[in-house]
């Protein structure tokens, strides 16, 4: 029968088996005939052996084997010690006396023993109930996830009651319960029946409780705060029944639970709080820079072209490079919010081919010619640099954000500096772009990559997505970006990309 | 340009704003100007008046501009200009694989269309067959498989005299990286563009006046090679 029993020691005082019955009785035989060899004489002393021997007695069994041996051992003694022997007979006031003392205190023993057992079984109960919940209590805790703390609640349920469980959540509305993957058997038929049951009275149903249904498992409510969060099904096998304690636990581990969930769902719904706020903020600064990167090239060009009408020569073609300026930059904006966009859709897929890094550098610096003007740029590539293998036009992409930072962010006529190369080892190759600008504060320096990003003091132009778009199309291709100090003052960006082999059997 | 004929150019675009300027830009060098503001209207059209260039937009209404290509090229050489509004590089390389001859990004310059409508319309008329092809100070002579640079023999290794004698064929159109790898090393090369860098890099370094800074050998990004002759 052992195996079968849950593994939390179940009823409070197990009921004596018949091996406790015999085990008394023998005890009686073996003393009875032990006092046989006394003198007869000696029969007030027998009486206080069989005394001994209960009181012993009691360490081992329980209440009903100590009053067999008890009122055994007082038959046992009246018949064959106290005279007359062999007979029920008392001749003197003392024997009655003594042997009216040892019956009731054999009586007493015998309860007591219950009792003290008892009381130690309780014990024994009420800490293993602490540890389990202790356990589970921390089990909840450590989990980081609400999908974590179930996976462990659920096991140790399992394990404790040697039970399947199953467990079904409800989500935000309340209205529905959704069975739980960590769930070791699935909630179906019957048992979802009595699930949904439970869930909507928010009272136990099944096997163990008030109200039987159907099912097989046994079912309650993750109840907290007036609102049922779930249910938590326990199925074992039907050949085992479970204790008073062990429903009691199992109620203690639904509550355990059902303030595990709710802590969730608060943390959940905070969560989202503070994601609406956030998003609402980045929309409006999003909004507000858009506008005002929008308006601001098409403000030029409605102007430029009132006054292109009653222009001479000159005039106009300062209004007709005012335009293509304009136009450029209204283009560079265009083409950042589409590449962003373009990279949270995740569409974005680099196409890796040899380059020569020269060419991606002129024709970043052709694109930003513009903007540039009026800095003096110097660029270093290697004569004998090898092709690189990168995506072209998303490093060009690169390259021309940088240039543009660094042109938008420096006094006018300072130098950018524009550098590429192989590293050392040949494993990485790099394009650095530094500037002799103000270079980028600590503060700036954490979330320089993250979009709509402006540094408040230096704040020009753009919409803060040039850095997060170089950033994106520099991971596509596995890359790095790396921000740093220009030694002698200034900010200093420098792009890795792989740099593998080119693959040999390729005939030149 | 000014021709005896003057050649005759279809434009399909939806944007009436954009069939105008192009209109306007186009009759100022003479050409004679049909417009079309759908992919069907442009293919009818494009039967209908025979023209000597299409100039097409991929972003039509009705029609894909590629399936447009794709119809037109059924039973037409004529050569297509393709204006498309995205930089990706896969739009571009498509619309050339399924038959345009070249492309320009939207927003472009009046200058830069038409020195591409001017290279495309070349594709057909017969003064193709030159035999000497002039940039810069540069001088190729096919027939006799020499070039020259401000008068004096340039000594070339055999594929770059095919690349160089390529791109001068194509010589203000855009030639795709694919091109050239089928065209210098067959079918099964389409990979090898490592080589094609290197080669790339000695033409520049034995030609261009500053070969950090190619103003003939121009690179398209992420498309291919064009040879600049003006």
């Amino acid at each position: 029968m052992a195996d079968t029993r849950p593994a939390l020691d179940p009823p409070p005082v197990p009921p004596s088996g018949w091996e406790e019955y015999a085990f008394s009785l023998l005890v009686i035989v073996v003393v009875t005939a032990a006092s046989l060899i006394l003198p007869e004489s000696y029969y007030l002393s027998v009486g206080l052996i069989y005394l001994l021997a209960i009181i012993l007695l009691c360490l081992r069994v329980g209440r009903g084997p100590v009053l067999l041996a008890g009122v055994l051992g007082a038959f046992a003694w009246e018949y064959i010690f106290i005279p007359p022997h062999f007979s029920f007979a008392i001749n003197s006031l003392q024997d009655s006396l003594l042997f009216g003392t040892y019956f009731v205190v054999s009586l007493v023993v015998g309860q007591l023993t219950a009792q003290i057992r008892a009381q130690s079984q309780n014990d024994r109960l009420r800490e293993q109930r602490a540890t389990a919940l202790l356990h589970l209590t921390r089990a909840l805790a450590e989990a980081k996830t609400l999908d974590e703390a179930v996976g462990a609640a659920l096991r140790q349920t399992d394990e404790l009651f040697g039970a399947q469980t199953s467990l079904a959540l409800t989500d935000e509305t309340y209205a529905s319960l959704f069975p739980h993957p960590a769930s070791s058997y699935s909630l179906e038929g019957k048992e979802r029946a009595t699930a949904e049951w439970v869930f909507r009275h928010q009272s136990n149903a099944g096997r163990f409780t008030d109200t039987p249904q159907a099912s097989a498992g046994c079912y309650l409510p993750l109840v907290c705060d007036n609102k049922t969060h779930g249910v938590l099904g326990v199925k074992v096998r039907p050949d085992v029944t479970l204790t008073l304690a062990q429903k009691d636990l199992l109620e203690a581990f639904a509550r355990q639970l059902a303030l595990s969930v709710e802590r969730e769902h608060l943390r959940a719904a905070s969560e989202r709080e503070k994601l609406l706020a956030e998003s609402e903020k980045l929309h409006r600064a999003l909004f507000d820079s858009v506008s005002h990167e929008l308006r601001t090239p098409l403000a030029i060009i409605n102007a430029s072209a009132d006054s292109l009408a009653g222009a001479d020569q000159n005039l106009r073609g300062q209004l007709v490079n005012e335009l293509r300026t304009a136009v450029r930059r209204l283009n560079r904006l265009v083409g950042n919010l589409l590449n962003q966009s373009r990279l949270e859709s995740g569409t974005l897929k680099p196409r890796l081919d040899w380059c020569d890094a020269g060419d991606i550098v002129n024709a970043a610096v052709e694109n930003t010619s513009d903007a540039l003007a009026g800095h003096p740029l110097a660029i270093a590539v290697p004569e004998d640099m090898p092709p690189v293998r990168a995506d072209f036009t998303l490093t060009e992409y690169v390259l021309a954000n940088l240039l543009l930072n660094a042109a938008n962010h420096t006094p006018p006529a300072t130098p950018v500096f524009l550098a590429a190369g192989l590293e050392p080892g040949g494993r990485r190759m790099f394009f650095t772009v530094a500037d002799r600008g103000p270079g980028f504060s600590p503060a700036m320096r954490g979330r320089l990559f993250k979009k709509f990003i402006q540094d408040d003091a230096t704040a020009t132009a753009g919409l803060g997505l040039g850095l997060s778009i170089v950033r994106g199309f520099v991971v596509a291709q596995g890359g790095e970006v790396v921000a740093g100090e220009n030694p002698g003052g200034g900010a200093l960006i420098t792009v890795y990309l792989p740099h593998p082999p080119p693959k040999a059997g390729t005939q030149a | 340009m000014t021709t005896s004929h003057p050649s005759r150019l279809l434009i399909v675009d939806d944007e009436v704003q954009i069939r105008r300027l192009l209109r306007v830009a186009l009759e100022a060098e003479n050409y004679e100007v049909h417009e079309a503001a759908s992919g069907q209207l442009g293919l009818s059209e494009a039967a209908g008046v025979h023209p000597d260039g299409v100039v097409l937009d991929l972003g039509l209404p009705d029609l894909d501009g590629r399936e447009v290509l794709r119809r037109l090229r059924e039973w037409s050489q004529v050569p297509v200009l393709v204006l498309t509004v995205r930089d990706g590089e896969e739009d571009k390389i498509a619309a050339l694989d399924a038959g345009a001859d070249d492309y320009l990004t939207k927003p472009f310059s009046r200058r830069e269309l038409l020195a591409r409508l001017r290279a495309v319309l070349r594709r057909t008329q017969p003064s193709s067959e030159e035999t000497i092809v002039r940039f810069s100070d540069v001088e190729i002579d096919f027939a006799a498989r020499i070039v020259r640079r401000a008068g004096t023999e340039v000594k070339l290794t055999a594929k770059e005299y095919d690349l160089l004698r390529y791109l001068a064929q194509h010589r203000g159109r855009v030639v795709t990286h694919q091109q050239i790898l089928r065209e210098l090393w067959g079918a099964n090369a389409e990979d090898s563009t490592h080589y094609l860098r290197v080669y790339m890099t000695h033409l520049r370094q034995k030609l261009e006046p500053e070969p950090r800074a190619p103003k003939f050998l121009q690179t398209e990004s992420g498309v291919g090679y064009r040879l600049v002759d003006s």
